[in-house]
């Protein structure tokens, strides 16, 4: 019933590029034969009915044609992988570590240390079985398992030792928070005669091998796992712990609070025995003798020695290249797509895969750059807030309704998740990749992000508005080098994520004459970081408050890329109204309000920006997102949140239903008066102040703005207001 | 906490008259506040099988991964999913049948 249609999907190694640069697209399809690729400028993707529909212009390039279609597998689930892995078939041998795992019952095998292979049914695995129990297994012979079940998110030390002579095993775990009438210990001596310890050619930790792959996927935490060249009796096990190897001859011993930052993991044992991480852990996480007398991971790092292990961790999917393109020389800067179409047996199946095209660098082509927000597209990445959510119906004030594209991401759980979701075991997604198919940062999907932002590239085409676009990504590279070519920046409609480089570099470009329009709201408010080394991904902890899809742990406040705490920008001691004037206020998602315009309206200072607009105009009442341009999130001044004192407060739509709510960070004690009827801190302020050197913002402070401009044909009064601002902002006269 | 009263057909008929208002009655904000408290895996939920064009009654799997459960009448207009998807979220919660059909 009502089946859904397979995929064409892809993604491309680069997100942001210049005429000259090379492109490379990774794409699979579920279909043989051959599909078709042009590649196209868009305008606007969006397609929903009334809107301004999906323009894009064909640009012909070298890459246009028919490519074989070939299937391209996702492999997700996190690990870490010794490649040197002979010294391990020893013939004997001791596994020892400690764990927190987080789904003990999960129906199915946890490998947590071991070289066993499923594919030969050879080699060693310490793991859980689907019933949450300890257990041993070596080559094809039947496991060992304990009796006393492992209780999920405790610590407990858990190790075994088998002898291949004597076929012995000796396996233990101990709990470290004892309670009466719950089992704490538990060690059984058995025997598996006739097994070997020789597997795969690698070690794993979190998984074990399915030949190339790795299998059996742990959801926990591990913290300084070892592996001892003997067999240790019962009291050598459990005398293993805290952290005494004695006089064992010790294979390797790891110690992941070393380089906290990186995909490695560092045996300290002198044997050589280094890892990688596969699909990126979560790392700088409280380890099994976290004491709460640190909370940042560098002052203390032998307290993180744990990596917390998911299995649908996701960082590259790591395809093959199908084709690339080279921007040509010339070609104008703009959103563009590779569009991709196949002919099936049920029909029609395509995609368009969106990337950027930037002039040339250390160039511009025109007085006016449109900022991609990249890092809020990519903290946004295949989110699946109906499911991690508890609360999602309650905060969109509706019944989950799942498109095409949300099931699809419900029913194929490989494509990784957005830092808007929780885990299979619960926790929290620390990071979000671009390196994998991203569903809903593309033409055609959801008016939120990427497809909301087409409404803004729609207007500029529209308007005869001439423009560049650069991205986030840019703007980490090169900071203030890349935004000083301009003008006048504007931003997306939700340019929420930002690093403390791009925060710098926004600073920077308005204290130096620059004019920002800031074209949205709930902007500038979580503080994330990019990886120094790995391309295509970031870092969010969602620290201390805020409007958050899942809250950090205790202790874990602290990015492992950056070392930087997490959360809040205005926690972080940059509230946005200090950068734009105004920050957010309240959200709601079923209808949108307008402005009136306010005293301050009336300024001389403001007169360019109501050239046109009558002065008891209702400003927005129109538009496609719900109907104004006030609102879905939205963002208010305050002088004590650093709102310059000069600011003008131009409009303010304080016209908000009860769905709305007032942003949670913002009071002490809860209380009933929190909603758009009755919280007089729900309000939209559109502002305007002038900074140093003759440059300015402005900021509409409200997220569906954009969705107003096409209204009547781009003729209304949002419209006007922001080819006013966008037109003195790029007249070279000082503000 | 507040319980969902089967003898309110005027909160239920409220709703089905206009399952889009943005300003709800408290009493029926109450109601629409008990129907939507929780998680959304394992109840009845609202899928768009055509864009814009078409809805059906679902359920998410147990798990992500899981095939949705779709069901067999279709509506053409959103509002009429809606007003499904509450009646049998009245029967999930209450344990009764919506009073109005």
């Amino acid at each position: 019933m009502s089946k859904l249609p397979k995929r064409l999907l892809g993604y491309t190694d680069k997100v942001s590029v210049a005429p000259g640069d090379k492109i490379d697209f990774k794409i699979s399809s579920p279909l043989t034969g051959k599909y078709d690729v042009r590649i196209v400028r868009l305008i606007c993707g969006d397609d929903s009915d009334g809107g301004p529909g999906l323009k894009v212009d064909s640009v012909k390039t070298p890459i246009d044609g028919s490519y074989p279609a070939r299937w391209q597998p996702i492999h997700h689930g996190s690990y870490a992988a010794i490649d040197n892995g002979a010294a391990f078939a020893a013939t004997a041998i001791t596994l020892d570590a400690m764990i927190w795992p987080t789904l003990p019952e999960d129906g199915r095998d946890q490998a947590l240390l071991g070289n066993f292979d499923a594919a030969t049914q050879s080699g060693y695995a310490l793991y859980i079985d689907g019933s949450g129990h300890l257990s041993f297994r070596v080559g094809a012979a039947a496991s060992v398992r304990l009796s006393t079940p492992l209780l999920s998110r405790h610590w407990h030390h858990v190790a075994v030792s088998f002898d291949t002579a004597s076929g012995k095993v000796i396996m233990h775990q101990h709990r470290l928070l004892d309670y009466p009438r719950v089992q704490r210990s538990d060690t059984i001596d058995a025997t598996i005669p006739g097994a070997k310890t020789a597997g795969s050619s690698r070690f794993l930790i979190a998984a074990w091998s399915d030949k190339e792959n790795a299998a059996a996927h742990y959801n926990g935490k591990i913290d300084s796992p070892r592996v001892i060249g003997a067999a240790l009796d019962a009291a050598g096990l459990a005398a293993l712990r805290p952290h005494q190897a004695g006089k064992a001859p010790v294979i390797a011993d790891w110690d992941f609070s070393r380089e906290m930052a990186g995909i490695e993991i560092r045996d300290i044992s002198g044997k050589g025995h280094d890892g990688r991480l596969v699909n990126l852990p979560a790392r700088a996480m409280k380890g099994w003798n976290w004491d709460a007398t640190e909370m940042n991971w560098r002052h203390k790092p032998e307290h993180y020695g744990a990596i917390h292990f998911h299995d649908d961790d996701l960082y590259d999917c790591g395809w093959e290249t199908d084709f690339t393109l080279t921007v040509p020389a010339g070609l104008k800067s703009g959103i563009y797509c590779a569009e991709l179409h196949q002919k099936g047996p049920d029909g029609e199946i395509d995609d368009m895969i969106p990337f950027y095209v930037r002039p040339p660098r250390g160039t511009a082509t025109a007085p006016v750059a449109l900022l991609i927000p990249t890092a809020s597209y990519l903290a946004y990445s295949n989110h699946q807030m109906a499911s991690s959510w508890s609360f999602d119906e309650l905060s969109s004030g509706k019944f989950v309704t799942l498109s095409a594209g949300d099931r699809y991401l419900e029913e194929n759980h490989s494509f990784g998740l957005s830092t808007y979701d929780s885990h299979n075991d619960g926790s929290g997604v620390c990071y979000s990749s671009r390196l994998r198919p991203v569903l809903n940062m593309r033409p055609r999907a959801e008016l939120w992000q990427f497809n909301a932002d087409t409404h803004i590239t729609d207007w500029l085409e529209a308007r005869g508005i001439a423009y560049d676009v650069i991205t986030d990504d840019d703007m980490e590279a090169e900071g203030l080098d890349l935004l000083k070519n301009y003008r006048c920046v504007v931003t997306g409609t939700h340019p929420e994520y930002y690093t403390t480089k791009m925060m710098q570099t926004v600073r920077d470009f308005t204290n130096e004459g620059g004019r920002l329009i800031y074209l949205g709201a709930n902007g500038f408010y979580w503080r994330v970081a990019y990886h120094e080394a790995l391309p295509g991904v970031l870092e969010h902890r969602r620290a201390e408050d805020g409007m958050r899809g899942w809250i950090s742990e205790d202790g874990e406040y602290y990015m492992n890329f950056s070392g930087e705490l997490g959360g809040l920008w205005r926690r972080n001691g940059q509230p946005p109204q200090g950068l734009v004037g105004t920050g957010f206020a309240a959200q709601g998602f079923d209808i949108s309000s307008w402005y009136d315009r306010t005293p301050d309206s009336f300024n001389p200072r403001a007169a360019f920006i109501f050239e046109g607009v009558g002065k008891d105009e209702k400003i927005g009442d129109f538009g496609l997102i719900g109907g104004g341009a006030a609102g879905w999130e939205i963002d208010r001044a305050d002088e004590l949140l650093g709102t310059p004192p000069h600011t003008l407060i131009v409009a303010v739509a304080s016209e908000f239903p009860s769905s709305y709510h007032w942003v949670k960070e913002e009071f002490n004690h809860t209380h009933s008066a929190i909603d758009g009827e009755n919280c007089p801190m729900v309000r939209c302020d559109m502002t305007f102040f002038e900074t140093p050197k003759g440059g300015a913002v402005f900021s509409t402070s409200s997220i569906s703005w954009a969705g107003s401009l096409f209204h009547n044909n781009y003729e209304n009064n949002v419209s006007r207001i922001t080819e006013n601002v966008i037109r003195r902002f790029i007249d070279p006269t000082p503000l | 906490m507040f319980k969902i009263d089967s003898s309110r057909a005027d909160l239920a008929a409220a709703y089905k008259k206009n399952p889009l208002d943005t300003y709800p009655s408290p009493a029926l904000q109450k109601v629409l506040q008990r129907l939507r408290w929780g998680n959304a895996r394992g109840r009845t939920i609202v899928v768009c099988t055509v864009p814009e064009r078409e809805w059906r009654l679902g359920k998410m799997g147990t798990r992500r991964g899981m095939p949705v459960e779709i069901d067999g009448q279709a509506y053409n207009r959103y509002e009429d999913a809606l007003w499904a998807c509450f009646r049998a979220r009245w029967r999930e919660v209450s344990g009764e049948d919506c009073p109005v059909a």
